[in-house]
């Protein structure tokens, strides 16, 4: 397999000591797109993660590579094409526009700059293109101040201005939790069909489990900087095997007349030292081996891989395997 | 069956524009039971969030309340004066905002916040029982003694949520308004200060109106589900008849717009935008987006029926 994208044991520590991420590695495949979810709660890790591949910031120990070199030393032109094959849609609709301008500019910018039409017509081609390929009526966007759409348009624009660079990879960093439920399945719905149309590798971040469940086919679990579990969405949602993605599933209020809203048995105990596993001060099963020792991964199967040592009759995998368990076919 | 504790009756709110005024709430009207469990679901912009402001009389210019009227039981809320209505917000109808973050001050201690609000209400404990008072208050949400004198920035999420919620019950009101009082937070913090939340209302014997777009919290927390779409309350319902079997077109695709975790392949959203309240279709401001529209729906507005002991709706077909 060769990687577009591959985080190779990364750790990020911030300032002042706050490991953000531990050893994480992670190939996005060069030739097999994926749809992948990272999903955990504020300060598990996942926004740094996404900030890593996109190369804007470095990781304190490991590598960021980008077709096998390194991401922090790429030579002017590698970078460009690092620059427009790796895309980002980020959280917040509203800050990533400048309100002094019409949003055409978001669009032109791209089209300027990585020249991608030979003329005025056609780059307004790409981009009305682009605008309708996310359910966008170009008229009714064009022109307009971002003040005068709505948070789900300002973000299917960001979505558009992504795919008309043809990019390979999408990073896409909780791009759905400031518009309204109705307008989820809309924006999930056009990236889904960007990868399934235009062979687009796209990694899903966001806390919310149950939209990750529906758009993507893996899916990976941080807690507290690191993988508890990781594998096909079918495996991680629908048989979790680790404490913590089952508390977080749990935890996810259903619609149903059933009030089976469970959560939260055990009290955290805050007193218990970080030697041990990630979540043993929250975990009901905690045994005295996960207080001193951390678990590796596990693999339970072809494409299920758990941290935790009540997994621990499955064999041992090595960080660095943790894309096998990714891309198996479903 | 027993008096309503809170009753709103053809409440009316406009904000001035000066294209025209554009009305945010138009007609609304339902009471709450004493402890009773009331939601209030919509998109953004069907005027939920204004509802509940209005009911604490706390629309700012250049919204104004047009009509109708708010009862908290005998006392008619737009009849009373200025310091009247203050006294009785937090006293009898306290809010939990959307926010946590914004809504603490960040260089006033937990201790003199609530402190405030107590003296605030002509209340001035002495040193030994404020503490007394501040400590039961922070047990009663979850919280230990040591928060008292705690900044904000010192608590996670889930904790400044419940410091508020500690605020809004530290004079026993008889209802709670909580504004999306967990939209900030993670699911297992959202359980854990949900849970806190109905703890509390049922150790004061308070009501709640819960204001919020998510329905599974709806239906794991209410008793009873009102459903808004462009200012006016469509459906009214309880909680376990409506997501079974809604009457409103729009009900069924707010619930149906909530991400399965059964089965894949079911994302769908809802058709459409959210009409604009200065721009509103004619007839049903539904129409637009409704998958069951018919002739009559796009020329005339359907009214408020009663369909059951407890249930309303305002569609033609149900």
């Amino acid at each position: 397999m060769t990687a577009l994208l591959e985080l190779k044991d990364v750790s990020k520590t911030f300032a002042g000591g706050k490991v953000a991420l531990e050893n994480l590695s992670l190939a996005i495949d060069a030739e097999q797109p994926r749809f992948i979810a990272v999903v955990g709660e504020s300060g598990s890790g996942k926004t740094t993660l996404a900030r890593l591949l996109l190369g804007m910031i470095e990781p304190t120990q490991g590598e960021v590579r980008y077709g096998g070199d390194d991401l922090s030393r790429l030579s002017g032109v590698r970078r460009r094409a690092f620059r427009r094959e790796v895309q980002a849609v980020f959280q917040d609709p509203y800050e990533v526009y400048n309100p002094f301008y019409r949003v055409d500019h978001v669009l032109r910018t791209p089209v300027r700059k990585f020249r991608l039409a030979t003329s005025q017509a056609a780059g307004q081609d790409l981009i009305e293109t682009a605008l309708r390929s996310v359910g966008l009526r170009p008229e009714e966007i064009l022109g307009r101040y971002p003040h005068q759409l709505s948070g789900g348009q300002r973000q299917r624009i960001m979505v558009a201005r992504a795919l008309l660079l043809r990019p390979r990879l999408i990073v896409a960093d909780e791009p759905v939790s400031m518009v309204d439920a109705s307008l989820r399945a809309t924006i999930l719905g056009s990236l889904r069909r960007m990868h399934e149309e235009m062979r687009i590798s796209i990694l899903y971040i966001t806390h919310d489990l149950a939209t990750a469940y529906q758009v993507a086919d893996s899916i990976i679990v941080l807690y507290r900087a690191g993988v508890v579990e990781a594998g096909a969405v079918e495996q991680v949602v629908r048989a979790p095997r680790h404490p913590y993605t089952q508390l977080l599933i749990g935890s996810i209020p259903r619609v149903s007349t059933e009030r089976n809203w469970v959560g939260e048995q055990r009290q955290p105990d805050r007193s218990v030292t970080a030697s041990g596993c990630r979540f043993v001060s929250r975990c009901p099963a905690m045994t005295e081996r996960c207080v001193g020792e951390a678990p590796s991964l596990y693999r339970v199967s072809a494409d299920h891989a758990v941290a935790c040592f009540l997994q621990q009759e499955s064999a041992e995998m090595p960080n660095h395997e943790l894309s096998e368990v990714l891309t198996q076919p479903a | 069956m027993s008096e309503p504790i809170l009753r709103v009756d053809r409440l009316r709110v406009a904000y001035h524009h000066p294209r025209g005024a554009v009305r945010a709430v138009d007609e609304v009207s339902f009471s709450l039971r004493p402890h009773e469990r009331f939601g209030l679901a919509g998109e953004s912009g069907s005027g939920k969030s204004t509802m509940a402001l209005a009911i604490l009389r706390m629309i700012k210019p250049p919204g104004r309340i047009e009509g109708g009227e708010v009862w908290l039981e005998d006392t008619r809320l737009s009849g009373i004066d200025d310091a009247a209505i203050r006294r009785l917000r937090l006293a009898g109808i306290a809010m939990v905002p959307q926010g946590s973050m914004n809504s603490l001050n960040p260089v006033v201690r937990i201790r003199e916040q609530i402190a405030d609000a107590l003296s605030d209400h002509g209340l001035h404990p002495g040193r030994r029982d404020l503490a007394a008072r501040i400590t039961a208050l922070l047990g009663q949400v979850g919280l230990p003694p040591e928060v008292a004198l705690k900044y904000p920035h010192e608590l996670s999420g889930g904790m400044k949520q419940r410091a508020c919620i500690a605020i809004a019950i530290c004079l026993r009101p008889k209802v709670i308004i909580a504004d999306e009082p967990t939209s900030a937070l993670d699911v297992v913090v959202q359980r854990q200060v949900m849970e806190t939340l109905g703890r509390v209302q049922a150790d004061l014997g308070a009501a709640i109106i819960l204001v919020g777009h998510d329905m599974g919290l709806m239906a794991q927390f209410v008793d009873r589900l009102g459903i808004m779409y462009a200012g006016r309350l469509v459906e009214v319902a309880p909680i376990d008849e409506i997501i079974t079997a809604p009457h409103h077109p729009y009900t069924r695709l707010l619930i149906d717009s909530l991400p399965s975790l059964e089965h894949r392949g079911g994302l769908r959203g809802i058709p459409g935008l959210a009409p604009l309240l200065r721009d509103l279709p004619s007839g049903c401001a539904f129409h637009p987006r409704c998958p069951l529209v018919t002739e009559r729906c796009r020329t005339e507005k359907p009214a408020v029926r009663e369909i059951g002991p407890d249930a309303t709706v305002a569609c033609h077909l149900a």
